[in-house]
């Protein structure tokens, strides 16, 4: 367990070596930063007019639903820009610099060298996450009522989803030598799960729905609903793991492949 | 900590077991079986391509042979690596770190990731960062540093550990002569309480650290057996290089070599716009020197230069491929029991 400490300390710390790391918090703290002012002061408007925004009457829509149900749920786009990101040097960079040759000869297990990435790589995201708490914490102070529950489990929720996709980031860093074609193929496999939200959960045949019921964004949706079920913890674990299996896998094949 | 004591075993400390690694259907290392034992250094020579790199990855524990295996102090290498691997000091071929770490940083992960036990780390850095001349860039970006320096830190991430068994893949290229006497002083100060194997395309190299050789070629044992035997093997054959201006005297020149007495192998080894070289190979007694240059004379060729020479390495394999390997390792292992 420590020499998993000692890679996920090093993954960790190479976030601070290097300006994508940085500017990747910066971006985010920006960006969450703008949508959480933009909903509150969207939120205060209608709350004043609500016949501004066609609504006849107010005090049926929740205000923790209002703000931080949409702030989760914008969220998760940007978390389709923010992994690919993060992951892309992971095992792409020590391709590059070839440096897994030496790394592969200490005794070391694969799965502590693929865990200890991973969780580089989360302790890098959880602490992406610490302001997202702010914002609640702010809006509590201006005065904003605020629905715990739902709260929490949609940051629970964004938790779990943020690790999975680490996870599927992880494995596709396995499988090039350049960060940018990590990123990129990274982005385009959380692209196509994000899109599996859009297959019609009913009409549209045996497919679809299975297509439908295998989207982390209707399991994460659950979550920002204040809804915790135990399927889709059990869906975002089964992801994670499936994801760091193929990395296993993936770093695996130097003991039969070319090259 | 691996402390070095007496291996559990009375074989050797490293025993392959015909290893056999294969890249697709060509076959890089073949059915290689050697042993090392406590206290040696081996010299692993071979052409480019004879396949050194690849049985010493496998003896690192980088990747699995095909078949065979690879016993360490007594544990199979790929059934126990977790074990077995803190036995091993690798330094690769080129050698690839971290760019943006600093070197004492990046001792410190080693140590870490080779197990070391916390309080014992900084002793560990502080002695290694010493031994390896370190203690001036300690703090310095590894991707800042020069080839040199980079090759002293890889070897102290080999050493970190203190491993028995050291692997040392072409230690001394890209050093300058200097850096050359250092490294190679401390590899056998290293040599004389470990197993140190380690590969090189130098042969003078050879005869000053190690103790014991093993050619390979395609994969598979040439040759092998203690300095001394190979040399008094090779000792006797001498090269003779002669160069004649311009290819018009290419044929008649080879025509006249090959009917002298005593002349082997004649070929043409640099040829330049108008410059030929060849080589010929004589037993070392002999100086044909002057019959050589009387032939030239009497057919008006020109000779701008005659010269004698030990064989070299690559000439060495040449020769030991044509006399095919059988009978020469049978030669020389017969040598070794006399
Ligand atoms: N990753 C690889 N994929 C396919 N073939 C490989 C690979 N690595 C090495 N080979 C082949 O295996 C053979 C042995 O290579 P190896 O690197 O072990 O040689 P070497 O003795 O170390 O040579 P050199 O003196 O040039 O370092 C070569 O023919 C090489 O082409
Ligand atoms: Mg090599």
């Amino acid at each position: 367990m420590r020499k998993v400490f000692a890679i996920a300390r090093k993954e960790f710390g190479s976030f601070f070596h290097s300006w994508t790391g940085v500017m990747t918090a910066v971006m985010f703290f920006a960006v969450t930063g703008i949508f959480f002012v933009i909903l509150t002061l969207n939120f205060a408007q209608i709350s004043m007019d609500p016949r501004s925004a066609g609504l006849s009457s107010f005090p049926n829509i929740s205000q923790t639903h209002y703000v931080f149900g949409s702030l989760f749920l914008n969220l998760n786009v940007i978390l389709l820009f923010l992994v690919p990101l993060i992951t892309m040097r992971s095992f792409a960079e020590e391709r590059k610099h070839e440096t897994l040759e030496l790394l592969f000869t200490y005794p070391l297990t694969d799965l502590e060298i693929v865990a200890g990435k991973l969780l580089g790589l989360i302790w890098f995201f959880e602490m992406l996450l610490v302001p997202l708490a702010g914002y609640a914490l702010v809006f509590y102070w201006i005065g904003g009522e605020l629905d715990w529950g739902p709260v929490l489990s949609a940051f629970l929720g964004f938790w779990v989803l943020g690790m999975a996709y680490l996870s599927a980031g992880v494995f596709v860093s396995t499988l090039t030598k350049s960060s940018v074609m990590s990123a990129v193929g990274t982005f385009g496999i959380l692209v196509i799960f994000w899109m599996m939200d859009f297959a019609p959960m009913s009409g549209g045949g045996g497919v679809s729905v299975v297509v439908n019921a295998m989207s982390p964004l209707r399991h994460f949706r659950n979550f920002t609903y204040g809804i915790l079920d135990l399927r889709d913890l059990i869906y975002f674990a089964f992801f994670f793991f499936y994801f760091l299996f193929l990395s296993l896998r993936s770093i695996e094949t130097r003991n039969w492949k070319e090259s | 900590m691996v402390t070095i004591r007496k291996p559990r075993s009375t074989e050797g400390l490293v025993r392959f077991e015909s290893v056999t690694k294969r890249y697709g259907n060509k076959f890089a290392v073949e059915n290689l079986s050697f042993e090392i034992a406590q206290g040696e250094v081996i010299g692993f020579l071979g052409p480019n391509g004879a396949g050194k790199t690849t049985a010493m990855r496998i003896l690192a524990g980088y990747f699995s042979p095909t078949s065979g295996r690879v016993i360490l102090d007594g544990m199979d290498l790929f059934r126990e690596p977790q074990r077995a691997k803190r036995h091993v000091g690798y330094l690769p071929e080129v050698v690839r770190l971290y760019p943006d770490m600093r070197v004492r940083e990046y001792l410190r992960y080693v140590a870490e990731l080779k197990g070391i036990r916390p309080k014992d780390i900084p002793m560990e850095m502080e002695e290694k960062i010493s031994l390896c001349g370190l203690t001036d860039v300690e703090h310095r970006l590894i991707g800042r540093l020069s080839k040199g320096f980079r090759q002293r830190v890889g070897l102290a991430q080999a050493l970190i550990g203190d491993p028995p068994v050291l692997v040392l893949d072409e230690p001394t290229t890209g050093l300058d002569p200097k850096q050359i006497a250092e490294i190679r002083a401390l590899i056998r100060d290293l040599g004389k309480r470990r197993a140190v194997i380690l590969s090189t395309h130098i042969l003078p190299e050879v005869s000053m650290i190690c103790n014991r050789v093993i050619m390979i070629h395609q994969g598979k044992v040439l040759a092998s057996g203690t300095v001394r035997e190979l040399e008094s093997c090779l000792k006797d054959r001498e090269a003779i290089f002669v160069t004649v201006p311009g290819a018009q005297y290419q044929e008649t020149a080879e025509e006249i070599l090959s009917k002298i007495s005593g002349v082997e192998n004649v070929r043409v080894v640099e040829r330049h716009e108008n410059e030929i070289q060849f080589c010929l190979e004589t037993a070392q007694d002999e100086d044909l020197r002057p019959e050589i240059t009387k032939f030239f004379v009497e057919s008006k060729i020109p000779v701008l230069e005659i010269r004698r020479d030990q064989l070299t390495l690559e000439e060495i394999f040449l020769k030991l491929l044509k006399d095919g390997w059988f009978q020469q390792r049978t030669k020389i292992e017969a040598k070794a029991e006399t």
